[in-house]
């Protein structure tokens, strides 16, 4: 039974990285139904739901570049959720329609994901330096064209999107961020492109000679996270008719702790859609929980670096138990 | 066959950083004339030694990075750790303790959580980045958990001689950043320690196969610029006297920022302190001189992103046929 239990662990380590997180998830939910009466109700689902989508669609891009190797990381998805936030409010306020607006405000965040894109790829500066750049650039663009003022006076019917819901579950998970992980996800696992992509993060080397276009493959997932990034924004900005040039803010160290604790490998290669899910579940569940407990949000804040650091250094430890047994 | 000439070149060293150090110095002479051209303000005594003041953390903590970063790391947490230092400092100070027990309890808190971010990266494996962004968000949770949201204020500024003070003409905040460098110099150029970090940041491998201490010389060097991050932090207090609550929002990115522009390569393995030194002398003065020239303080950060931008660009296009930087 063990035995057999260690050589599945170890020929499908991320199924049971899936199991593992779900687990996780239940006991999250346990400890926080323990912690505030108010958390095991069914009117929490859609209250929960309605905090999922925009650190999903940041995670699932984030997923995705590191998924492809390199290693690439992509640390500006904050600062263009609020550049693009910016962008939208200020072709708003400029009276342009709000939806063409979002329209543009995605062609943005593609165009910025292509900037990062270009740093890594094409010019070969190291992701992690390339996208610390970029997002004090974006970011501080966002701030310093709007002076620090937010932008309001969005309409109402702007609203839908963010605030709106579906059968009781909130319009942004249902028609956006439900959709965009399956077809990701379907991507990922049966098409050409999927594999493609985790090739290139399992060795970029034999990747290339065997006729990838690594390079290629690479940015086109700087431009998805960008798009993702800005459709994030949109959702944003339609729940709280707003455009803060600081919205998003500390969203980059979310998206990157989301993607590796789902079970994707710093260094690429492994990983997915899935797991990506069930961890931003968790961290929106222990948030929810801790604000239903009233209990500070420093808390949250130790809870996410504390799994960030073991679920990445959890692979090791594992391997040093498993040596001990032996 | 004694008359074949030895055609070989005469082995010469040429600092491998010397030439961004004369770049540094030209840019900080250009722009020093702009500023002065365009503002009667800037070349003046007065205002020369107030942007060294206000540089002086930056410098303090700018060499531990250097010296990290040659080693192949980073650390992200320094704000982090300014922060939880000067807190347990201001703590200490309320508590009604002598300065000479504040002191060694601030550099011991800045040390000990260097050291911390050494540990995860050395024995857990987690990548410096990782590792270091987790940090960052359990030293701000410890942060706001101690003060949650207010100021300590009111502080005694029994240090302050070391910022403000005069030496004869020399301002003693210079005489603490060339003690610092000295030390850092000492460190790095003149122990084997400094020889070992140079070689983990040329090869991990290569440095452990040659029997260096690479774990220790981590744990050392991360614990370093802990220390000065804790000096920095006692300076911080004795300068402004409380403790705010955004303290060391920007170091960290602008001690990378600094270090980067001074020449040290982010892939590790080659750098310098005096580079490093440059680069933040620029980075506060073109602070200081777009503020005097009525430029939003706001675009610092998209001047300093896109200037880092440029010169990781021209440093990766320089070293193309460089095997290190492929």
């Amino acid at each position: 039974m063990m035995s057999s239990l260690a050589s599945w662990r170890s020929t499908d380590p991320l199924r049971f990285r899936l199991v593992v997180l779900a687990v996780m998830w239940i006991v999250a939910i346990a400890a926080m139904s323990l912690v505030s009466p108010y958390f095991f109700r069914a009117s929490t689902v859609p209250y929960l739901l309605q905090y999922v989508p925009i650190l999903g669609l940041l995670g699932l891009g984030q997923t995705l570049i590191i998924l492809a190797g390199g290693p690439g990381i992509d640390l500006s998805v904050g600062s263009i959720v609020s550049l693009v936030g910016v962008a939208v409010g200020g072709l708003f306020a400029a009276g342009v329609d709000i939806w063409l607006a979002s329209a543009a405000g995605l062609v943005l965040g593609a165009l910025l994901g292509l900037v990062n894109g270009v740093l890594v790829n094409v010019l070969r500066i190291p992701s992690l330096m390339a996208t610390l750049a970029t997002m004090f650039a974006f970011g501080g663009l966002a701030l310093a064209t709007t002076m620090g003022r937010p932008i309001g006076g969005f309409p109402a019917e702007f609203g839908w999107l963010g605030q709106g819901r579906t059968l009781g579950l909130p319009n942004a998970f249902v028609f956006v961020l439900l959709p965009v992980a399956v077809v990701l996800h379907v991507m990922l696992t049966r098409t050409t492109v999927g594999r493609h992509i985790v090739a290139c993060g399992n060795d970029d080397r034999a990747a290339h000679l065997s006729g990838l276009a690594v390079v290629r493959i690479r940015i086109g997932l700087y431009v998805l996270s960008g798009t993702l990034a800005a459709l994030g924004s949109i959702v944003a900005l339609s729940w709280f008719l707003a455009a803060r040039p600081d919205a998003g803010r500390g969203m980059e160290l979310f998206a990157v702790t989301i993607a590796v604790l789902g079970g994707t490998h710093i260094f690429g290669g492994t990983g997915g859609i899935p797991g990506t899910i069930l961890a931003i579940l968790i961290v929106t569940t222990l948030q929810i929980g801790l604000q239903l407990a009233n209990i500070s949000a420093a808390w949250q804040l130790a809870l996410i670096g504390v799994l960030l650091i073991v679920s990445v250094s959890r692979v090791s430890l594992w391997r040093r138990l498993k040596n001990v047994k032996a | 066959m004694a008359s074949v000439a030895d055609t070989r070149p005469t082995p010469r060293f040429v600092s491998p950083t010397a030439s961004r150090e004369l770049a540094l110095i030209a840019a900080i002479f250009i722009v020093g004339t702009v500023f002065t051209l365009l503002s009667e303000h800037f070349l003046t005594v007065n205002n020369l030694v107030q942007t060294m003041r206000a540089g002086l953390e930056l410098a303090i903590v700018s060499a531990g990075m250097t010296l990290v970063i040659i080693m192949g790391g980073i650390d992200v947490s320094v704000g982090g750790i300014l922060a939880v230092s000067a807190i347990v400092i201001g703590k200490a100070y309320q508590a009604g303790l002598p300065v000479y027990l504040v002191t060694p309890l601030g550099l011991m808190a800045g040390t000990l959580l260097g050291a911390w971010n050494g540990f995860v990266t050395a024995k857990l494996k987690v990548p410096p980045i990782i590792a270091t962004l987790g940090s960052m968000y359990i030293f701000s949770a410890i942060m706001f958990l101690v003060i949650g949201g207010a100021w300590i204020a009111g502080l005694p500024g029994t240090l302050s001689p070391l910022v403000n003070g005069w030496v004869g003409v020399v301002p003693a905040s210079a005489i603490v950043i060339a003690a610092v460098y000295l030390v850092a110099w000492v460190l790095l150029r003149k122990l084997p320690f400094g020889s070992h970090v140079y070689a983990i940041g040329c090869d991990e491998q290569s440095a452990r196969l040659v029997g260096i201490n690479v774990d220790r010389t981590k744990i050392a060097t991360y614990a370093f610029l802990g220390f000065l991050t804790g000096l920095a932090a006692l300076l911080y207090v004795a300068r402004l006297r409380n403790v705010e609550i955004n303290i060391g929002t920007t170091v960290a990115l602008e001690a990378i920022a600094a270090t980067i522009l001074g020449g040290t390569n982010i892939r590790g393995g080659v750098g310098s302190l005096l580079g490093t030194l440059l680069g933040v002398a620029f980075i506060r003065i073109m602070q200081n001189g777009l503020v005097l020239i009525g430029v939003s303080s706001l675009w610092e950060t998209v001047i300093i992103g896109s200037l880092l931008i440029v010169v990781l660009t021209v440093d990766t296009l320089r070293n193309r046929n460089n095997p290190r930087a492929a």
